[in-house]
């Protein structure tokens, strides 16, 4: 008979199981958003969601009267540093329904070296996010906006020298090098040698932007320019020598779809699909703006509104809706029981299993 | 003596499968013998009465014990799987509540490879259980019922 053998290789939880077909089931804290969906869904009751340094949430609500958000933070990111779910390897059966309803992929199980997410036969949540290359202008605003640094957008500049066209030249007769032009040139394209016997101008035309600040400084009017653009026009300029190109890398392991790139997107790149619909409310009497739910949410949907100054108290956490992804993490962290957050829909690839249809039925309120 | 036993267990089942109308050129193939093995077998030869009579043993005890006594006798499972499954004198049904999660337990469980996992539900061939229920002990959700026909 072939021995049913678990390995565990670290403590992060990364648990094999050679047989019939290798199973691996890996952790991966850094990606967890802490929902505990995987925590209600285990079937064998593997997996605690772990209380997050309950005691610092609670002494810090008794004691509100903060005058900053930033000093909160401070004091809970010392206790914050616990795995967020605790798996017990000997409970661990590797069906792999914590990995299949995992939003994110931080619980991954893989059957023979292939994640189940590749497998068809596992439902999968219709969740994606892509930044559209074609109407990307690479203005960068997703990549600052999003809560994860999962975006990096790569652009490349057009040269300045494309953009500004003119023709400048120097009369070696009439320059005296006193290197008035290259103090003055905001581009930083003259470089004057004015040491006796070996002086020298030297104009870099990739750098010059034609501006004819040298031109109109010079004393001895050794400099002749012309800029194209505010004698021509912008005829001159060649369109795809103007264009910054580019292109954008969406990192899928830590995206949690909370659609931040989407909503601050000029042109209609960024596209956004969650893996659940629902509501979030906070109860603003029960509120005691301890600020954990702030610092659980991975979505930045959660802040305190912008202080009034130094002194004043603040008196409840916003949520952003349009920016949560109903993980619940929230709700969970949440010491004062605050925040009602309803998950309606879950969007999800069908199943042929009576089980896993249950499962994720479940999820939904 | 291990080797004796094993060798009864095979006379048993030569003698099983040439009530089945098999010829013994078929039965050596099945069972991964010589012909002339199979022959000296049939004919009572090569053999001790007494090793017959362990290995009859062996084969009415419960399903389980018989399974775990085949595999410690053959070094290669598939040849344990064979003899179990020629000489098992009971046959089985196995049902697989909706319950099931798809965790491949019992496929791992099963000697017999009785068990598939299909559409992330275990799929059991009734016909290829030995009824040792080592299956119905690993899953996680009591989702198997093995029963004797």
């Amino acid at each position: 008979m072939i021995r049913n053998l678990k390995e565990v290789k670290d403590n992060n939880f990364d648990i094999t199981r050679d047989a019939e077909e290798v199973r691996n089931l890996s952790f991966k804290d850094h990606i967890c958003i802490g929902c505990g969906i995987c925590e209600s869904t285990c079937p064998v009751e593997a997996i605690t969601l772990n209380e997050i340094a309950i005691g610092a949430r609670h002494r810090i609500s008794n004691d509100v009267y903060f005058s900053g958000h930033e000093k909160i933070a401070q004091n809970f990111h010392e206790d914050f540093d616990v795995q967020r779910v605790t798996i017990d390897e000997g409970k661990c059966v590797l069906c792999g329904m914590c990995s299949g309803l995992c939003p994110v992929d931080a619980l991954e199980l893989t059957i023979d070296g292939v994640p189940i997410k590749e497998i068809e036969a596992y439902p999968h949540y219709n969740a994606f996010s892509e930044i559209d290359d074609d109407e990307c202008i690479y203005c960068k605003r997703c990549e600052v906006a999003c809560p994860r640094d999962a975006i990096v957008i790569e652009r490349v500049l057009p040269n300045r020298a494309d953009l500004v066209t003119g023709e400048i030249e120097v009369d070696d007769e009439e320059c005296i090098y006193c290197g008035i032009c290259q103090e003055l040139c905001p581009a930083e394209a003259i470089v004057v040698d004015n040491e006796t016997g070996k002086e020298s101008i030297v104009i870099d035309k990739d750098k010059c932007v034609y501006c004819l600040v040298c031109k109109k400084s010079c004393p001895t009017t050794a400099i002749k320019a012309i800029c194209r653009a505010c004698n021509y026009g912008e005829y001159d300029l060649d369109p795809a020598k103007a264009a910054v190109t580019g292109n954008s890398i969406i990192d899928s392991e830590l995206c949690v779809y909370c659609g931040w790139c989407e909503g601050v997107c000029p042109t209609d790149a960024a596209k956004v699909k969650k893996p659940f619909e629902g509501s979030i409310e906070i109860d603003d009497d029960k509120c005691q703006a301890c600020g954990a739910c702030v610092d659980i949410c991975k979505c930045n949907a959660l802040a305190f509104p912008v202080s009034s100054g130094p002194g004043s108290r603040m008196e409840h956490v916003t949520a952003y809706p349009d920016y949560c992804v109903s993980c619940k993490a929230c709700a969970k962290a949440c010491p004062n029981g605050a925040i009602t957050v309803k998950r309606t829909a879950v969007d999800h690839t069908p199943t042929k299993s009576a089980t896993w249809a249950d499962a994720l039925e479940a999820i939904k309120d | 003596m291990p080797k004796h036993i094993a060798s009864g267990l095979k006379y048993l089942a030569a003698v099983k499968l040439k009530d089945a109308g098999k010829s013994h050129q078929e039965i050596a193939d099945e069972l991964g013998v010589d012909r002339s093995t199979i022959s000296h077998y049939l004919n009572g030869r090569n053999l001790s009465w007494n090793s017959i009579d362990v290995a009859r043993t062996i084969i009415d005890l419960s399903p389980r014990d018989f399974l775990r006594m085949a595999e410690a006798l053959f070094d290669e499972p598939e040849k344990s799987r064979k003899i179990v499954n020629i000489c098992r004198e009971r046959d089985f049904e196995v049902s697989i509540k909706d319950s099931c999660i798809g965790c491949g337990l019992c496929v791992n469980a099963c000697s017999m490879k009785a068990i598939k996992l299909e559409s992330l539900t275990a799929h059991a061939d009734s016909i290829q259980c030995c009824g040792c229920q080592l299956c119905e002990d690993e899953c996680p959700t009591n989702s198997i019922k093995i029963l004797e026909i």
